[in-house]
């Protein structure tokens, strides 16, 4: 617009124009509308939270399947998930944690032999910068990213370390919280398992026929060790 | 009213005084905290001395104990507007030193990721720009919504908004996950009208024209002999853009072209980086259309353990020129580690361009450089 | 004094001290609700009914804000003058309500029930004023020192320069405002406010003649100036160095010091509904002649929003450019205005062609006067064209 005060017109016609449409088109929004919590809950320590695994503390957060917040160890299921902790304490997260958030320490039988699992296993998340490279470094699928993020407490001495039952998870809630990323991981452990037995078995066969030409060598050489005496004896 | 430490000048037998003002690390427009320290005569500037280093997280030094892979997320947390660039330039550095080859579907989306940054910190910054000039806050929430797209798929592909720790040596860390190129389409394609209804609204606007023309004039010959580079030094009027310079990952590919002006004063800086905005949505339109199905990651060493060597590697990150020099000494964590920060170069020029222009256009100089504290300190 | 006369008068004030401070708490919370619109967010949504869960669309914000202001600590500066930092609040909000005074509102329909009533209130309504306009104008420059009252007593350096920025501003934008007002005035020939609405009847409203929309408009961005206004809000930018002439009010003072700037802005944008929008005048008054308020209050509310509108768009100007704006721009334009206004009055008894040709050549003169001042003033201000390198 070229009269006078034209730029400053066609500046309110644009702003009319989003005052108008932010009535009729929600997605021009650019702020979430943070809705009540179910009456009487607060945010709860991290102690004992969730009450029920999975559940999201608010509904209307901007939590998608792809957001990370903080670790989580993973267990197969079953009743008592200590029996099926993926995690056997090799202390390769603890090693390569850049802000060394993680403490672990190994769990010993009663005879001192080590158990493969942890018996301390501590994150502190008020020091854990979510970069998730613990999660790259596992070599056992052991610890994930979780994507709770309703963790404030009013403990401030260890209300913000979270220990080894505080962070255990199943594998079916990290199914719910990240479809793609655990159908994908749960795809690639089953290849290595498969792989490795594929292996095994091969290398099984490959030993069984060894120890079979093994054996037939040997019998060949007995035998014409026998027949060795056989014609000395006839001689 | 005690008297404030003024000197006194005296000219034709009338007294005059300077005030001293520091406009103090808690401000709501100095972008981070950052002190300027300004004598005014009346309402003009007269000397002025920035002052930083409230942000110093000592990034380098710590980068020395750590291995190359734990430095990553620390670069994102450089210029912690761009992630994505910071990790392209720190990632370049170390391919150099051990001389990965990097998957073309890798390199493609490294180019989406950066340019897709390039739009995020450009959109940020008019938007505060324009802030500072006083629109108390409208067209910063435009800009935001369009910014808020952005990181939104930025969080799809690599788990978080800001703090992205996605590149690595080599390649990604992972690939983008299923219909994410279809809706990166669709932020590309919608992004132009935000910037036709963004240029409506300013680009005309009187007030703006007379607030910002002719104020913070760099001229060219101190642009090259300052060290300036990025929007900053192709708004001065040098036409030089490591994109094409350097013509590092796959950019030669790109057709794409390099806006530059002739006055350097705030409005061409602000007008320069509308103009790269939409060379960036063709490069991605470009990047988008050709991205072939393949690796994410390329052979790179079990443990990164590379022979002394000394390197430098750099991107055109938005804000200039971003590099990393590293010197390698055969161990797993580097020997040194340095940061060209953009925005503490392009600071050094502060005082050259505010002197003799009022202290609400400093405020607006301020803005144009386009600085972010986390990089000018680290 | 009778029974019925302290009744009158009761009725006739109390309702300006009650209506008026309900209609600034719903401007304040139209203002974030606006403001937020523009800006694609929704605004206080969940101060509603207190103890419940209904948010109603905020509409409890200004009571929450209120109720908070008046529990903070009222801090005052070590060494500050203690009398003169009471006063300056006090000294803003007084005019302000006092020009409410003056506006044209007829609550004589409240009377309808007792008939002896009516005469009495006819009598003290309005305070019937025959200077009502000067009265205004001479009423609303006390706010100038008000601001200077609160600057000075800051013991703040930042205070004091800003409350020196915001009477410079003040006084300068004044002229242009009581010249606009002028030209209504002229064609009246009166001051009363009731009498320049009732010379408006009939859709003759001045804002529809070219001298009249000039000086609508020289009118209105006056007025953003006086109320301290975007894009005219220097003095409380809070983007720049200094956060103004209150930044060392707290709580309840800081709570006048808003109540006055929106208090002056409704009786700004009352006299201006009364000078130039015909004050009342609408579809149906004939009828209902209660409506007339409703009306008014209609205008008042639609130049409000458009203040807000404003707000929300443009920055802000510099404070020479403020000034270059005021003298040089606003000042020549309004006492050509006047010169043309005075010759087509001279002229309205004419005939409808030569009316006609008179408002084709005001417009014209108007037009390429402001045209040429701009061009005098800000000559190589303009969008630019960039080349691309390959």
């Amino acid at each position: 617009m070229s009269f006078l005060g034209g730029g400053i017109f066609s500046g309110m016609a644009v702003t009319l124009r989003n005052f108008v449409g932010s009535y009729f088109d929600p997605d021009r929004l650019t702020t979430n509308d943070y809705s009540w919590r179910p009456e009487g809950q607060l945010p709860q320590s991290a102690g004992e939270y969730p009450r029920e695994e999975g559940e999201q503390l608010s509904d209307a957060t901007t939590v998608t399947n792809y957001s990370r917040n903080f670790p989580m160890l993973l267990h197969d299921g079953g009743d008592n998930p200590m029996d099926a902790i993926r995690c056997v304490a090799c202390q390769i997260c603890e090693r390569e944690c850049p802000p060394q958030c993680i403490y672990i320490e190994k769990d010993y039988g009663e005879d001192g032999k080590f158990i493969k699992r942890p018996a301390v296993f501590d994150i502190d998340v008020s020091v854990c910068m979510s970069c998730q490279i613990c999660v790259e470094v596992c070599p056992f699928d052991a610890i994930v990213m979780n994507s709770q993020f309703e963790l404030s407490t009013p403990n401030r001495f260890d209300g913000l370390l979270l220990r080894r039952e505080d962070l255990l998870k199943s594998n079916g809630y990290y199914h719910r919280i990240h479809p793609e990323e655990a159908a994908q991981r749960d795809q690639r452990m089953a290849e290595e398992k498969a792989a490795k037995e594929a292996k095994k078995k091969a290398a099984a066969e490959a030993a069984k026929k060894k120890a079979e030409e093994k054996a037939r060598a040997e019998a060949e050489a007995k035998a014409q060790e026998e027949t060795g005496d056989k014609e000395e004896e006839a001689q | 009213m005690v008297a404030p430490n003024y000197e006194l000048i005296e000219q034709d037998g009338l007294e005059t005084s300077l005030l001293e003002v520091s406009m103090g690390p808690h401000h709501p427009s100095t972008h981070g905290v950052f002190r300027m320290d300004v004598k005014l005569d009346g309402e003009t500037v007269v000397d002025l001395k920035p002052v930083f280093g409230y942000l110093h997280r000592n990034h380098e030094k710590l980068a020395e104990n750590m291995s190359y892979l734990a430095n990553m997320p620390f670069t994102d947390r450089l210029d912690y507007f761009n992630s994505m660039t910071n990790n392209w330039a720190y990632a370049l550095a170390a391919e150099e030193l051990v001389e990965i080859e990097v998957p073309e579907r890798a390199e493609y989306l490294r180019v989406i990721m950066a340019e897709l940054t390039r739009l995020v910190n450009h959109v940020s910054l008019v938007g505060f720009f324009v802030n500072d000039l006083g629109a108390l806050g409208t067209p910063l929430m435009y800009a935001f919504r369009e910014r808020e797209k952005i990181l939104d798929l930025f969080e799809e592909a690599s788990g978080a908004r800001m703090m992205c720790n996605y590149f690595r040596f080599g390649g990604l860390r992972c690939d983008v996950p299923a219909g994410w190129l279809d809706r990166a389409r669709e932020v590309v394609d919608q992004f132009p009208k935000f910037l036709d209804e963004y240029e409506k609204l300013l680009c005309e606007n009187e007030i703006i024209l007379s607030r910002t023309q002719g104020v913070g004039t760099l001229s060219r010959e101190l642009a090259i002999n300052a060290g300036i580079t990025g929007p900053m030094l192709r708004a001065s009027g040098v036409a030089y853009d490591l994109r094409k310079v350097d013509a590092y990952g796959i950019y030669d590919r790109f057709q794409f072209r390099v806006p530059y002006g002739e006055v350097g004063d705030c409005y061409d800086r602000f007008m320069v980086r509308m103009l790269e905005m939409r060379e960036s949505v063709q490069i991605l339109k470009q990047a988008l259309d050709g991205i072939p199905e393949g690796e994410i990651m390329g052979k790179a060493p079990r443990v990164f353990k590379p022979k002394p060597a000394e390197v430098y590697g750099r991107v055109e990150g938005p804000k200039g020129e971003l590099g990393f020099y590293l010197i390698a000494d055969g161990t797993p964590k580097p020997y040194r580690y340095r940061v060209r920060p953009p925005s503490l170069i392009n600071l050094t020029v502060l005082r050259d361009m505010c002197l003799g222009q009022k202290i609400a256009d400093a405020v607006v100089i301020l803005g144009s450089i386009d600085i972010v504290l986390g990089e000018v300190d680290r | 004094m009778s029974f019925e006369l302290v009744v009158a008068i009761l009725i006739a004030t109390v309702p300006l001290l009650v209506i008026f401070p309900s209609l600034f708490a719903l401007t304040t919370w139209l203002e974030r609700k606006a403001l937020a619109r523009i800006q694609n967010r929704r605004g206080p949504n969940k101060v509603g009914i207190p103890c419940t869960r209904i948010g109603l669309f905020g509409l409890g914000q200004p009571a929450a804000d209120g109720i908070k202001m008046l529990f903070k600590e009222d801090i005052v500066p070590n060494g500050a003058d203690r009398l003169f930092h009471l006063l300056a609040p006090i000294l803003a909000l007084i005019p302000a309500m006092l020009v409410l005074c003056f506006l044209p509102l007829d609550f004589s329909f409240v009377a309808v029930w007792d008939e002896s009533i009516a005469k009495d209130i006819k009598a003290v309504q309005g305070f019937a004023l025959d200077g009502a306009v000067i009265f205004f104008f001479a009423i609303t420059g006390i706010n100038t020192l008000s601001v200077f009252m609160a600057g000075w007593a800051s013991r703040n350096k930042y205070s004091l320069l800003g409350g020196m920025r915001a009477i410079a501003q003040m006084i300068s934008y004044e002229i242009p405002l009581v010249l606009s007002a002028v030209v209504v005035v002229m064609m009246v020939g009166s001051l009363n406010a009731k009498e320049i609405a009732d010379a408006q009847m009939g859709w003759n409203w001045y804002v529809f003649t070219p001298w009249g929309l000039a000086a609508f408009i020289i009118f209105f961005i006056a007025a953003l100036a006086e109320t301290n206004r975007s894009p005219f809000d220097l003095p409380e930018a809070e983007s720049e160095l200094i956060a103004g002439y209150f930044t060392e009010y707290s709580g309840f003072k800081f709570a006048l010091f808003f109540l006055g700037e929106y208090i002056s802005m409704f009786a700004i944008s009352g006299l201006a509904a009364v000078l130039f929008l015909g004050g009342g005048e609408g579809p149906w008054v004939a009828v209902y002649p209660w409506l007339a308020v409703g009306w008014f209050l209609a205008k008042i509310f639609s130049l409000i929003f458009v203040m807000i509108w404003l707000r929300g768009t443009l920055p802000r100007l510099r404070v020479d450019q403020l000034m270059a704006f005021a003298w040089k721009f606003l000042l020549p334009i309004s006492i050509i205005n006047i010169l043309i206004s005075g010759i087509a009055w001279h002229l309205r008894e004419q005939g409808a062609a030569v009316t006609a040709g008179v408002w084709g050549v005001s417009l014209g003169i108007l037009y390429v006067t402001a045209v040429g001042l701009n061009k005098l003033n800000r000559a190589n201000v303009k969008p630019r064209e960039y080349k691309y390198a390959e």
